[in-house]
Order: C-alpha cells, then sequence, then structure tokens
C-alpha cells in the first residue's frame, strides 16, 4: 500500500463588519478534512478535524497547518479519538506534523479527544505553536495507554511526541518524549508510575501580567487538590513566561476529561471573563 | 583535581536544598528504597541524557548562544521549582567557580548543567569527562536527598552509586549524538511530582 501525504490547511480570520471570525481552507487533502465552521456564541469558530481513514495508519505522512489571524477566535476538535493503528513490519513510523501560528490578540482552543495508540503502533507527531503579543492558547491533548477493552496496554512499538511552544519566537514550553516501552518501561516512576494515562493543559495568554498568572494559578491549584484522588492525581505549574501548564497522571481516561473542562471553564473565566463552551461533536 | 572539587557535594551553592521531585514520589509511596535503583537508571536514560546535552552544548557554545540555550533548556523544565532550583544552583555555581578562576560570569541566566559545560571548556578538560562528572554528581545529591527521606544507609548508598555507574556513562554516550532541540526526555511523573511538591505538608527540600 503506498503513502499516504494528507495535508489541511486552515486559516482564520477576523470580520469586523460581521464581528465574527470565517474559516478559510487553503489546502484539504485526503484523509485530513474539515466540512464547515460552526458559529461560536463569542464570535469565533468552530472546526471538527476528519480523518476519513478513520484513524492513522503506518506510512501515513499528516500534515496540519493552522493560521489564526488578529483578533481571530478558533476552537478546534476531533469527532472522536484519534486512533494509530499497527504497523506493519518494516513500514515508516506514520507522522503528523502541525504548525499553528496565532497573530496578535488571536485565540486558538484546540480540545482534541484523546490519542490512542494500538498494539504495534509507530508514530512521529511533532507539533509547534507561535504566539504573537496578546495572542492566547488552550491546549490540550491526551494519551492513551492503547486498546484496554483488548487487553492491549503500552503495546505499541514506539511513539516519539514532540511539542514547542514559542511566544515572539521565544521558546516557553518544550517537550521531547520517545517512548519505547519495551526498551524503555512506562511504568517506571520517572516515567508514568502506576498511571496509564498523561494529559498536559497549556494555558497561554502573552503580555498577561504575573499578578493575573499567580491569581489563575491560584484558583487552579485549588481544583487541582481537590480532584487528586489515588486513580488521578493533577499537577500544574508557571511556565518561564506567558502561562501555566496543567498535568496529569490517571488511572482512567475519564476522570481527565472531566477535569480537563474544569480547569478550562476557570482559566476561561479568569482570563478572558467568557465561558467555556464544549464544542460541539458531530455524531 | 579542580573539576573534582567542583563536583563534591559540600559545594557551597545549596545544591543539598533540592529534591527535584523525589520528596513528592516518596511522600506518595512511589519512591521506596526498593524502586530507588531502578528509578535511578531511568532517570539517567531520560534526564541524564538531557542534562548530559546541555552541558555538551554550553561546552560548545559560544558566548553569543548562552542566553539562547539557557531559554530552551528553561522550556524543557516544566516543573516552576525544578527550574528555578537549576537556575539558582546554575547561578551560584558560575558565581563561585568564575571567582575562584578568576573568569567572566557569563551574562543572563544560567543553568546547573550548562554552568557545568562552562567550567569544564575553562578548565579544558574533555567535553564528556565535564558531562560525565555533572551527571556523577547530580545522581549524588539525589541519593543524598534519598537518604533524609528513606531508609537508605551509607553502605547502600554508596554501592548504589558505584553500580550506576555504566548507566552514567551510557547517557554521556548517547548525549554524544543528541541535539539540544530534539533530545528526548520523558518522566511526567517527576514533573508533576515537583508541581506538587509546594502542597506536601512537611517538606524537607526546597524543589
Amino acid at each position: 500500500m503506498p503513502d499516504t501525504y494528507g495535508r489541511l490547511s486552515l486559516r482564520f480570520e477576523y470580520d469586523s463588519k460581521a464581528a465574527r471570525t470565517r474559516l478559510q481552507v487553503l489546502e484539504q487533502r485526503q484523509p485530513l478534512k474539515v466540512v464547515r465552521a460552526f458559529d461560536l456564541p463569542c464570535g469565533g469558530a468552530l472546526v471538527h478535524l476528519h480523518n476519513l481513514s478513520g484513524g492513522i495508519l503506518a506510512g501515513d505522512k499528516l500534515s496540519l497547518d493552522v493560521a489564526i489571524g488578529a483578533g481571530a477566535t478558533a476552537q478546534i476538535t476531533s469527532t472522536s479519538a484519534t486512533r494509530i493503528y499497527r504497523s506493519r513490519p518494516g513500514a515508516r513510523a506514520a507522522e503528523y506534523t502541525t504548525h499553528v501560528q496565532l497573530r496578535e490578540d488571536a485565540l486558538l482552543e484546540y480540545l482534541p479527544d484523546s490519542l490512542i495508540p494500538f498494539a504495534g503502533a509507530r508514530y512521529c507527531q511533532r507539533t509547534e505553536v507561535q504566539l504573537s503579543e496578546g495572542a492566547g492558547l488552550f491546549w490540550w491533548e491526551t494519551l492513551a495507554p492503547g486498546r484496554e477493552a483488548r487487553g492491549e496496554v503500552f503495546s505499541y512499538d514506539e511513539l516519539r511526541l514532540g511539542f514547542d511552544l514559542r511566544v515572539a519566537g521565544m521558546p516557553v514550553a518544550m517537550e521531547n518524549g520517545d517512548l519505547n516501552p519495551a526498551l524503555r518501561p512506562l511504568t517506571s516512576p520517572a516515567r508514568l508510575g502506576p498511571y496509564r494515562y498523561l494529559s498536559s493543559f497549556y494555558i497561554c495568554r502573552a503580555g498577561t501580567a504575573d499578578s493575573v498568572w499567580f491569581a489563575v494559578e491560584k484558583q487552579l491549584l485549588e481544583i487541582a487538590e481537590s480532584m487528586s484522588s489515588p486513580v488521578i492525581i493533577w499537577g500544574l505549574t508557571r511556565l518561564p513566561a506567558h502561562g501555566l501548564v496543567v498535568r496529569a497522571l490517571s488511572q482512567n481516561g475519564r476522570d481527565i476529561a472531566r477535569g480537563l473542562v474544569a480547569f478550562w471553564r476557570v482559566a476561561k473565566q479568569a482570563l478572558y471573563g467568557q465561558e467555556a463552551v464544549v464544542p460541539r461533536k458531530i455524531y | 583535581m579542580k573539576l573534582i572539587h567542583l563536583a563534591d557535594s559540600a559545594l557551597p551553592i545549596g545544591g543539598a536544598a533540592h529534591s527535584f521531585g523525589l520528596e513528592t514520589l516518596v511522600a506518595e509511596g512511589l519512591l521506596t528504597p526498593e524502586t530507588l535503583p531502578g528509578f535511578l537508571r531511568d532517570y539517567l536514560e531520560e534526564t541524564g541524557v538531557l542534562e548530559a546535552t546541555f552541558c555538551r552544548a554550553a561546552y560548545r557554545a559560544p558566548g553569543s548562544d548562552w542566553p539562547a540555550l539557557n531559554r530552551q533548556l528553561s522550556a524543557r523544565k516544566l516543573a516552576h521549582e525544578s527550574r528555578e532550583a537549576s537556575l539558582t544552583l546554575g547561578r551560584r555555581f558560575l558565581q563561585l567557580f568564575c571567582g575562584l578562576e578568576g573568569c567572566n560570569i557569563p551574562a543572563g541566566e544560567a543553568h546547573y548543567a550548562t554552568a557545568f559545560g562552562y567550567a569544564g571548556r575553562a578548565l579544558g578538560v574533555a567535553e564528556e569527562i565535564a558531562a560525565a562528572v555533572h551527571l556523577q554528581q547530580s545522581v549524588t545529591a539525589l541519593v543524598s536527598a534519598c537518604q533524609r527521606l528513606i531508609p537508605i544507609g551509607q553502605q547502600r548508598a554508596a554501592r548504589l552509586l558505584w553500580d550506576l555507574k555504566p548507566e552514567i556513562l551510557d547517557a554521556v554516550q548517547a548525549s554524544a549524538m543528541a541535539e539540544v532541540g530534539t533530545v528526548a526526555a520523558f518522566t511526567p511523573m517527576v514533573e508533576i511530582a515537583s508541581m506538587r511538591h509546594l502542597a506536601l505538608e512537611t517538606r524537607l527540600f526546597i524543589s
């Protein structure tokens, strides 16, 4: 089977006459697809990312480019969990590269469902997010251990996950993980310990005063403490500048999904004075 | 001789005040005398390679790259407490070293790993030796912290550190091929432990 090169290039621009954000699909190559944008109450645009293959197949080379113009607001979600299928022996690892650029005072809420790597999967994901002055970001990602119902826990071959967040060109958060459960056990107390799910939630607004971050951090710390239990732990911390990151390790996925929304609601209200609207799913 | 001096745990820079999240792992029952050896091996495989890569990069970096290199390492250290601990130790280490050696302190922030690489170059020792000695003193400090947190005697601590030498050299070797922009390190449990450290009811360590 030949390799698949899927590509999606989206641009969101603020239409001042209509007081709404408009979506332009600059390029759309299967299996990645966007059907349409939905209006959000705040004037933003909600987009669902579709993968017509039903998941990421071995050898896939996918790229997503998102440009969000000054003052525009975009909410991006998936239609369901992203499944990463088994790689055949000798097949190239699947790759997914994402570039996101936010101009001044733009806002992106990137709220996908979890990533589920099947047994034997090999996958490389690289994400770069660039924020300009005043731009805001709510970005979460959750990694599942595999298809638990089939007994697949950490049965994938390798995941390489990279995340690079910059504000005005300066790095504020960089993650590079090479997860190879057979070579480097994920159950080590240095890695995931007794937990199976990992989630990261970046909350940023470039240029926001430190005093605001201290206040937001205090509010979110209370939530982290109240939601932590023997089956899930939440931690949060200030980034070197411009934001916070919330992280969770959990023995199940349900508690993570609920918790992320709780953090998002409080942080959105504190930073933007707006209600967080959970994305409507297409079923 | 000077490098051995700089790697001494008694160096007056405040290294004994930090556990880099290990205090939380002990408090939450995840780090015990039984799990500690495996933990340190895995820590070296991840964070050890990361630190050695930045130590080597600092050794090679011309002055103009110094601020960017340290900013990049700050971005890699997600947990505020551990990031600040690394910056504090780096600043104090450079002040002490540059005072002793009579050299200029590089402008801008410095992490402990990059400061050690800078000193290694200034002393004219080989790059891989500087990286290995930095990792040796790092794990010594962690084991020392653990001795105050869990029941590990001096003999056992010495055996533990002795047995980790191959893993230290493996990390140094892996760092030779790594680049600061892409070097992998996956330790979410340790990062979250560092994030949660502030909430512990009783704390022996700053981080």
